[in-house]
């Protein structure tokens, strides 16, 4: 579903990914594992089609992303490290935005919009401009436009940090759900905690290269549910909440 | 810190700030602000020669240099008025640089610092005042120059540094509280100034891709400062256009004014469509299934339907004109205006996410086209047409583009 072959990438002088390839599978969670200025951040960037690579081919479900970026970023949803946004719209207003020129049907849109600001605890938010958005929040909304049209294939960069506890619970339900329909899903973090509860596989990544593959066999264990410390938040969080 | 240490180190840190911004500057970027300088140089030396070496002739070199000393004093207040604005803006929306209230600053040093980054664009100043100065060598004993030229410094200093002063005590502070300094309570209130605010639920119609860009486009504009002030522009421009045709006199001069101001406008436009295209966070739009085709639709729409009105307004104003000449005259203006717009529209798509360089070339190409069509009635369209051909061979490029 998503393939990425002999990919390279510089900057100038200093090579961020060297001949990386892999293979992700529909319905497969991976996990890319790298210390800070490993190269995660590159490959996701390169593989959204953010930058072009020196060398080496991205397909998306089949479709070259560069040959054909159009066709190949309808099947793709993306969640920044760093999102951007237009400041001055409101989350609403932005993924009514994405999903009209990603041609969705907008009534289902609308409503999956709204689901997902409901489990994610944006709700009472979403018509306010997205430059009042506190740094969690914005990556909620990249969260929530990246995933509103289930995309066959989803890169995540960091894409639960700066979520809270409930909030990042819930994405992983979303990201397990949409893997169990059959979506490929690229999560880079360097948190190992994060990818050993929700990935099938992990990637590690050092100095630009794949130095290891590992499978949940390694760590095993099956996904576990919150752990002891989530559900006392959740018990207080909801609390509160009302 | 005593406080004589934290004053060297803001003006150890203005000077590399300083040297970090000059560097900063690409070489085609110097060299353009070169050539910009120059013709507003040029053209200021081109308006005070004349008239400043006849009223030397006529009345000798002291009455030459209180032209001089006009001129400086009017640049000056400029200079104030420019370095207290921007004061106002930076205290009121938080100024540049660290958390400053996080650290452990005097306040002396702290406002000299914070004056002196408002002060900075006062200095652009100089270029015109090099092309006053350069106007009266020769016409005046040339040892008055370089006294002429350092008292023009410090005419600016002294106005820059008044204009920041006033627009510091101009700084509106509710509530006072009590106990602390000016400068605290100033940016303490800067940061915490975003208010809830709320917008109204927007339609999730079905639409093109290109339109539900150009309808975000309206949005953005509608509610972005810099780039609503960027539209009004146009706008004006374009009524003063249509309010020509009501100037008494000869038909030639209203003619001439109408068109004069149409074409302002379409430059003015074509910079709207430019500072658009810069307005695009650069990962948003590169992740969505959107070609160049679409982006460059969408803005063209907008210069399209500018066109269109510009074409429309003036098609009732002028309709004084002879019918051949009412048709001539709305060809073109039609087809200038959406030339123009055009080009601003290429260069905002193929030099995205760099809408200042987009509008720099924009003003270089306009520029040119003014001074060929000056010096051979024409040419400037074919200078026109050329630069929208040559920025369009770069629209394939677009989805290869990065983030610069």
């Amino acid at each position: 579903m998503l393939g990425v072959s002999r990919l390279t990438r510089r900057y100038g002088g200093i090579t961020a990914l060297d001949d990386v390839s892999l293979e992700i599978a529909p319905g497969e969670i991976v996990g890319l594992l790298g210390a800070n200025g490993a190269g995660k951040s590159t490959l996701l960037r390169t593989a959204a089609g953010l930058q072009p690579p020196d060398a080496g081919t991205v397909t998306i479900a089949g479709m070259d992303l560069w040959a054909t970026p159009v066709e190949a970023k309808r099947r793709l949803g993306y969640a920044a490290e760093e999102p951007t946004f237009y400041e001055e719209l409101s989350a609403e207003e932005y993924l009514a935005f994405v999903s009209a020129v990603r041609g969705l049907d907008a009534p289902a849109a609308r409503e999956r919009a709204a689901l997902l600001f409901g489990v994610l605890g944006l709700s009472g938010r979403t018509s306010e401009p997205v430059q009042q958005f506190s740094h969690g929040m914005r990556k909620k909304l990249s969260f929530v436009a990246a995933v509103l049209h289930r995309p066959p294939v989803l890169l995540c960069d960091e894409a639960l940090e700066g979520f809270d506890a409930s909030g990042a619970l819930a994405a992983k339900e979303e990201l397990r759900a949409l893997a169990a329909a059959g979506t490929a899903i690229l999560f880079s973090s360097h948190v190992t905690e994060t990818i050993e509860r929700l990935c099938d596989r992990a990637i590690l990544l050092h100095r630009g290269r794949v130095v290891r593959e590992l499978d949940r066999s390694v760590w095993g264990g099956p996904p576990a549910g919150p752990s002891p410390l989530e559900r006392e938040f959740l018990v207080v969080s909801g609390s509160t909440d009302g | 810190m005593p406080v004589s240490r934290q004053a060297s180190a803001f003006r150890q840190l203005e000077r590399t700030l300083t040297r970090r911004r000059l560097l900063q500057l690409d070489p085609r970027m110097r060299g353009e602000i070169a050539l910009l300088s120059l013709l507003i140089a040029g053209f200021l030396f081109w308006q005070v020669r004349v008239p400043l070496d006849g009223l030397t002739r006529a009345r000798g070199p002291l009455a030459g240099t209180a032209v001089i000393v006009v001129a400086w004093l009017t640049l000056a207040g400029l200079g104030g008025i420019l370095a207290g604005t921007r004061h106002v803006r930076c205290l009121e929306a938080g100024p540049a640089g660290p958390e400053w209230l996080a650290l452990p600053c005097e306040h002396g040093p702290l406002e000299h610092h914070l004056a002196w980054a408002s002060r900075s664009r006062a200095w652009w100043l100089v270029i015109p005042a090099l092309g006053v100065l350069a106007a009266a060598v020769g016409l005046m004993p040339t040892w008055w120059l370089a006294p002429l030229a350092a008292a023009f410094a410090l005419l600016l200093y002294a106005a820059s540094t008044l204009g920041c002063a006033i627009a510091y005590r101009a700084v509106r502070i509710t509530p006072r509280k009590a106990g602390l300094h000016r400068i605290e309570q100033i940016l303490s209130q800067a940061a915490p100034r975003l208010m809830r605010r709320r917008v109204p639920s927007p339609d999730w119609q079905p639409a093109p891709a290109w339109v539900a860009l150009a309808a975000k486009d309206l949005r953005i504009t509608l509610r972005l400062g810099s780039v609503l002030r960027s539209v009004s522009l146009p706008v004006a421009l374009g009524g003063l256009s249509l309010l020509a045709w009501q100037i008494p006199g000869e038909p030639a001069t209203r003619h001439f004014a109408a068109f004069t101001l149409i074409l302002l406008a379409a430059a003015t436009l074509a910079e709207w469509l430019a500072m658009l295209a810069g307005s695009d966070p650069f990962g948003v739009l590169r992740v969505l299934p959107i070609g160049v085709a679409t982006v460059w639709g969408a803005r063209f729409a907008w210069g399209a339907a500018g066109t269109l009105l510009l074409v429309l307004g003036q098609a009732i104003a002028a309709r004084e004109l002879a019918p051949h000449a009412w048709q001539l005259f709305l060809i073109w203006s039609g087809a200038a205006t959406l030339t123009i717009a055009t080009l601003g529209v290429n260069y905002g798509v193929t030099l995205f996410p760099r809408a200042d360089l987009a509008q720099r070339l924009l003003g270089l190409a306009l520029g040119l086209a003014v001074v060929a069509s000056v010096m051979l009635p024409l040419s400037g369209w074919i200078v026109l047409l050329a630069a929208v051909l040559h920025s369009a061979r770069r629209l394939p490029h677009w989805s290869r583009l990065e983030e610069s």
